[in-house]
């Protein structure tokens, strides 16, 4: 079969580059777009990443970043002995502000007291007492590396790790739980409790446990804490990043469509010619779809390809920015893109039923 | 498909608008060819002679009026039967040529192939030949662009008959060709004409095809008049020898 969709695009070559890059434009947008909101929807998931699965919280706690708890240390600490409980950790959790070499930081703090039953491996995230484990962004912004000092709240802590993470918003530092109990100001109480829980126990019936041993509090799985973060994500980026969607789609739909719509007009009389010569109409519409679906998928591929590119550079260059690209979502824009540009074959197709083959007979 | 002439046409008659703006571009015409031959429609600009020519390859509907081809009545045919006859029935040559610019000379002719049903190498080959017959094996990778006129009026008469047409429609071949160039070209469709059987009809203002045409007919405001010198519509009016004479028997 003669590929005339191919032809007619390679021939105007600029000008399928120009619509190609265009595609790409609109595709790099949209993934960037939805790589920042995977990444922000992913920052709850450090509840996930601690050592248990039940937190205990005062009622009304959303979680521990965006509200603040206090419970009794003794309580806590009887918790240890609930059935199904492995431990019980209590958690020091502060938002502490403020500035360092012109960077105004506002700094997640955390400190869990993780009890040596639960083994060496537990123990050694938490950092020994005097230092600090900051995150990447922090140390960055902070001018900090490994063995400097770094001042919080009046005290100064060595840094002894630097570790993943951070992001425009707020960076995490953490500390130990004799440093953290000092430097809050907090004494006999503690934020949350973390419980991690025996192998095989229920934690719908260790919280009913738990409620009935502490009564007045609230009991939540890490993966609650975690969709409660993404939530509050969602409610405040979504609409933001569905109309930045929508407009990349929209642009590269209207790319593809100019593109398509231009190709025909010009090839119009063409098109009459091969009516004339008997060319059904489904061999017409086909060549106008093959050219919107050449467009389409050669600029999807090429803005996949950046996007994965960018989402590496933003990493490297700019953390703060958090990126997850996701296969998934590179393969929805993808289809996405590719039934765009069937939609956008619409237009250059109504052009092409009202040619009229008669016409090929003017000179 | 009867045994009988290869077109007739009866009454043949296109009307365009109404009332005070009313034209009979063709009216009444009635036309026979046989296969083998070619037929020249003479006539001045305005005449109807394109109008017939569209109405004869399906792409215009007539007013009234019967057009038969190789038996088939076209003219009784639905709409969305008629690509159909373009496609198998009838080849096309334009004035202008009408090749795509941005497909190669074989292309341009593979293309209609593919267009009946026939694609790969066998569409290639069938293309490779007419344009091998056609005279232009050294230009089967040029594209439309690169071609001189002749070339490209050489290619579209290939392109005409892809599909083995049973009739060839010609609207003025030779009238974007320089004098060697038309004769080249009306060479080439008289000879393939004969050699494969077809009919063909040919409108025109250039005098020069009386040579090459074996019935030529003289239209003037829609109507056959009979031929120019006065002769009866579709009187004989000349051999191909004569065109053979003038080529050095080169041709089909």
């Amino acid at each position: 079969m003669v590929p005339l969709a191919r032809r007619n695009l390679l021939a105007e070559k600029g000008r399928f580059a120009m619509s190609v890059s265009g595609v790409a434009f609109a595709v790099l947008l949209v993934l960037i777009v939805l790589s920042l909101y995977r990444g922000w929807s992913g920052v709850g998931s450090l509840y996930e990443q601690m050592p248990g699965q039940l937190w205990v919280s005062q009622p009304g706690t959303s979680d521990p970043f965006h509200s603040t708890s206090f419970l009794p240390l003794a309580d806590v600490r009887a918790l240890g002995a609930v059935p199904g409980v492995r431990a019980a950790i209590p958690v020091y959790t502060r938002h502490i502000a403020f500035g360092e070499r012109g960077h105004e930081l506002d700094v997640f703090a955390m400190a869990l007291a993780v009890p040596a039953s639960l083994g060496s491996a537990a123990s050694a995230d938490v950092p020994p007492p005097g230092s600090i484990d900051v995150d990447r962004v922090l140390a960055r912004n902070a001018g900090v590396g490994v063995g400097d000092r770094l001042v919080v709240l009046g005290r100064s802590f060595l840094v002894a790790r630097i570790h993943s993470g951070g992001n425009s918003i707020f960076q995490t530092a953490y500390l130990n739980a004799a440093d953290a109990r000092a430097v809050f100001g907090i004494d006999g109480l503690v934020n949350f409790a973390l419980l991690d829980l025996r192998a095989g126990a229920d934690p719908a019936r260790v919280a009913s446990a738990v409620s009935a041993a502490l009564p007045g509090t609230e009991i939540h799985t890490a993966e609650e804490f975690a969709t409660s973060f993404a939530d509050r994500i969602n409610a405040g980026f979504l609409a933001v990043v569905g109309v930045l969607v929508g407009i990349g789609f929209v642009v590269g739909g209207a790319v593809i469509a100019l593109t398509t719509y231009t190709a025909t007009v010009e090839k119009a009389r063409e098109f009459g010619v091969l009516k004339a010569v008997g060319a059904p109409g489904r061999f017409l519409y086909r060549v106008v779809v093959d050219q919107s679906l050449i467009v389409g998928s050669l600029g999807s591929l090429l803005g996949i390809i950046a996007a994965i590119a960018a989402a590496r550079l933003i990493k490297q260059q700019v953390p703060e920015f958090i990126t997850v690209l996701r296969w998934t979502d590179a393969a929805v824009v993808f289809a996405g893109a590719l039934a765009t540009a069937v939609l956008a074959s619409y237009l250059p197709v109504r052009r092409i039923e009202r040619i009229d083959p008669a016409e090929v007979f003017r000179p | 498909m009867s045994g009988g002439p290869l077109l007739r046409i009866e009454g043949l008659t296109k009307v365009f608008g109404g009332g005070p703006t009313l034209v009979r571009a063709v009216d009444g015409v009635d036309l026979v060819t046989e296969s083998g031959e070619l037929a020249l429609v003479m006539g001045p600009s305005g005449s109807g002679k394109t109008t017939l020519l569209s109405m004869i390859g399906g792409i215009l509907r007539p007013t009234e009026g019967r057009i038969v081809i190789a038996g088939l009545e076209i003219t009784a045919l639905p709409r969305r039967a008629l690509p159909r006859v373009r496609r198998e029935l009838v080849g096309f040559v334009f004035q202008s040529f009408n090749l795509l610019e941005s497909l190669s000379a074989l292309e341009n002719v593979e293309i209609v192939v593919n267009l009946a049903g026939v694609t790969g190498p066998e569409a290639a080959e069938r293309a490779r030949t007419l344009l091998r017959e056609a005279g232009l094996e050294q230009r089967l990778d040029f594209k439309a662009g690169d071609l001189s006129a002749g070339e490209r009026q050489r290619v579209a008469i290939a392109r005409a008959l892809a599909n083995r047409p049973r009739l060839l429609l010609a609207d003025e071949p030779t009238a974007n060709l320089d004098s060697a160039h038309g004769r080249e070209a009306m060479a080439l469709l008289r000879g393939l004409t004969k050699a494969k059987g077809h009919a063909a009809v040919v409108v025109s203002h250039d005098e020069r095809l009386l040579e090459v045409a074996d019935r030529v007919f003289w239209l003037e405001d829609g109507r056959l008049r009979g031929s120019r010198d006065g002769l009866p519509p579709g009187t004989a009016r000349a051999s191909h020898s004569v065109l053979r004479a003038r080529t050095g028997g080169a041709l089909g």
